[in-house]
């Protein structure tokens, strides 16, 4: 790969994939949690969630528990595949690195 | 745009820290039900083993398996569907069952007299195991586990009655925890 991939090649998007893609296939995550691993603000962790959503990489669901509102986000197989490129691609530069 | 390999290593870095605390507090969060349920359990196993001893062991057997049950149970119902049991789901079931087979096993071995050491056994033991799990998954089973033996010791030394002492702090301290654990 020539190129890192311009959607996941951000720190808090590269987080928030990292924490997704520990997940077990098809668990969602609630924001809060996510928040809390990632470590970004409320307003800078959705507008990353919206653009990894609008990649195809994150699904978003939100539902309500009892009265209070819940938003949950989980890796599509498409954001899975592209998490692994990345990281291939983080490994690569190291090995040649390392090689040389 | 290349990354150079320090930016690689450090990219990298925050992957890893990421995914070890997205899968730590994943396996707080799908442990809390179960250390509640279990924590009723104790409650009512132990008070009533306190009020009722003559009925200690028919009870205890049914709450074990009520216990059992529920953690086949919630080990379901908390996947959403359509996904395949994590590997936590059948390390739950697992981990309880060595539990409990090493603590019959043992009064087998050891056929210990006192009522007191029947009920210290058990949590003495889930509190080591606790402390044991938290050494792979995190600090707060570390904590846990320390607070149960800590109260179990205490309860065996110098607490009478002792099984309404277990009640309260064992089953009291297993049901914060997986409230605590429930907290992001």
């Amino acid at each position: 790969m020539e190129q890192p991939d311009p959607t996941i090649h951000q720190p808090v998007r590269l987080k928030i994939m990292a924490a997704l893609k520990a997940l077990p296939h098809g668990e969602a995550i609630e924001f809060v949690r996510l928040k809390a691993i990632v470590g970004a603000t409320e307003g800078n962790l959705g507008a990353h969630i919206t653009t990894l959503e609008d990649a195809g990489y994150v699904a978003v669901e939100k539902d309500f528990v009892g009265k209070r509102p819940r938003t949950r986000v989980a890796m599509t197989l498409q954001g899975r595949r592209a998490f692994d490129v990345y990281v291939a691609y983080l490994q690569e530069i190291i090995g040649a690195a390392t090689s040389a | 745009m290349s990354l150079s390999s320090q930016e690689a290593q450090a990219s990298l870095s925050q992957v890893e820290e990421a995914t070890r605390r997205s899968s730590q507090l994943y396996f707080y969060h799908r442990s809390s039900p179960h250390l509640i349920m279990w924590g009723i359990i104790w409650i009512i196993g132990y008070g009533g083993t306190g009020l009722f001893p003559q009925y200690s062991n028919p009870l205890w057997a049914v709450l074990v398996l009520i216990g059992c049950a529920g953690g086949v149970i919630l080990g379901r119902c908390s996947k959403p569907d359509g996904v395949k049991s994590g590997p936590y789901a059948w390390r739950f079931a697992a981990l309880w069952a060595v539990i409990l087979f090493f603590v019959f096993a043992t009064y087998a071995i050891l056929q210990p007299q006192h009522g007191r050491q029947f009920a210290a056994y058990p949590a003495l033991i889930t509190g080591s195991v606790y402390m044991a799990v938290g050494l792979w998954s995190g600090l707060r089973y570390v904590i846990s586990g320390m607070v149960v033996v800590a109260l179990t010791l205490i309860g065996f030394f110098y607490i009478e009655p002792i099984f309404f002492w277990f009640a309260a702090v064992g089953g009291g301290a297993m049901i914060l925890t997986g409230l605590w654990f429930r907290t992001v």
